[in-house]
């Protein structure tokens, strides 16, 4: 049975994976960004390697344009190029996905009643590439793990409610939990922390909030899914909503974690960089209200 | 569970945001076509004819007058205002050249110098920047 391993929240910040292309990312400004990666990079060269990556991102104006918006879409192909977001591609291997995980979850997901957008030719953009790049380093000839792409709208308004991700979460867990192979999973939220790239209010930074908001990933509290969309904007910039997709990492660890690293630093470039390593200490998940569940709500609803 | 129960009001508290426009609907239906057109820089051909004659390229575009005069005039406030997306609109200043940091600085008012001294001591601070109702 495949299980999920661990989650890892981590900031896509763009200038990062230029800095490690560049060969710069052991030169200032870049250096403290990358130095909190060392623990993960050793943690996953060590014991933490997992098969299967879920990356849970966003898309930024690359495979999407405005002619299509999907609120959440999983990447079924073999594999994913890398998008050319105005400087040519990153000069980054492609990306191996893992089809038969991808179509498994995503049946999974529609049958519990979260309404999946299917992609198979899709290039993948910085959201996705420079976590992959902070957590195995520059240089890779081949990423060393298969992935799962996750996208989530949160360009055009409403992105999905932080609930929705969390109960979105949970629902993965479960698909994961049904599929037939031995095979060690992670789920990684990215994006954030607080940002703001438009208007007079650009390069806000909220480190108080942001902290604030890395403590509740951590332990039995689910205190962030009853955060709202003007919260995020208010406290953490215009792009801080990014930190949604963080909760369908979280909510795919179950009842409690226990962080193994944390890291965060300010700024790197116009933004606030998060990182944290959790591990499910408790995975359990309610049963699915639809699919699992069959239970007595439902079947009073569609009688 | 969560989100407010009514959607006027969900988006009526987005206008409260100093300094801010967020990207509703109303904003995207606005903006579709300035948008598009933003998107389609991201072919390197056509950034070549844009740069030949911005304003012959931008009327292949069935963009209003007001758009168009504000992408040739790079005020990214007013393409905010008219539903420009930053992500969208990060087509038109990469095509100039211009990396975030020296294009978001153009919105906030500051030089670029000023913006990045700004961040690195640590980022615009949120106080004062919350609410404009409450001025926290």
């Amino acid at each position: 049975m495949a299980r999920i391993t661990a989650g890892i929240a981590c900031s896509h910040i763009p200038v990062l994976g230029y800095a490690a292309d560049q060969g710069k990312a052991d030169e200032p400004p870049f250096k403290l960004a990358f130095d909190g990666f060392e623990w993960t990079r050793k943690w996953i060269a060590e014991e933490g390697r997992p098969d299967v990556v879920i990356l849970v991102y966003n898309d930024h104006a690359s495979a999407f344009d405005m002619n299509m918006i999907p609120t959440f879409a999983i990447g079924c192909a073999e594999r994913f190029g890398i998008a050319d977001e105005g400087f040519g591609p990153r000069p980054v291997p492609d990306v191996i996905g893992h089809p038969d995980l991808a179509w498994h979850i995503a049946q999974s997901l529609i049958l519990d009643e979260f309404d999946m957008t299917i992609m198979n030719d899709m290039a993948v953009d910085h959201g996705l590439t420079v976590p992959l790049t902070m957590m195995f380093g520059a240089g890779v000839e081949a990423w060393p793990v298969r992935v799962v792409p996750l996208a989530v709208n949160v360009v055009t308004y409403p992105p999905p409610s932080g609930n929705r991700c969390w109960l979105l979460g949970e629902a993965i867990a479960r698909a994961v939990a049904s599929f037939d192979e031995d095979l060690k999973v992670h789920v990684w939220g990215t994006g954030g922390m607080s940002h703001q790239l438009q208007g007079p209010r650009a390069g806000l930074i909220n480190r108080q909030w942001d902290n604030d908001f890395l403590d509740r990933l951590i332990g039995d509290t689910q205190a962030l899914r009853h955060v709202q969309h003007i919260e995020y904007l208010r406290e953490a910039g215009s792009e801080g909503i990014e930190l949604v997709m963080w909760l369908i990492m979280r909510g795919a660890l179950g009842r409690e974690t226990r962080a193994l690293h944390r890291h965060y630093h300010v700024p790197v470039s116009n933004s606030a960089l998060g990182h944290l390593v959790l591990d499910p200490v408790d995975p359990t998940v309610p049963p699915s209200p639809t699919l699992e569940g069959n239970n007595e709500a439902a079947q009073a609803a569609i009688r | 569970m969560s989100g407010p129960r009514d959607i006027h009001s969900y988006l009526a508290e987005f206008e409260d945001i100093p300094g801010t426009r967020v990207y509703t609907a109303k904003r995207a239906r606005a903006g579709y076509h300035l948008n598009q057109f933003a998107m389609s820089l991201m072919k390197a051909e056509n950034r070549e004819r844009f740069k030949a004659d911005e304003r012959g390229y931008l009327d292949e575009w069935p963009m209003s007058e007001a758009q168009k005069q504000a992408v040739l005039d790079r005020d990214y406030n007013r393409l905010l205002d008219l539903g420009g997306n930053i992500y969208f609109l990060a087509k038109v200043f990469s095509t100039d050249g211009l990396s975030f940091v020296e294009a978001v600085s153009t919105m906030t008012g500051m030089s670029v110098e000023a913006y990045q001294a700004m961040m690195q001591a640590g980022g615009r601070s949120p106080e004062g920047q919350r609410s404009k109702k409450e001025g926290r």
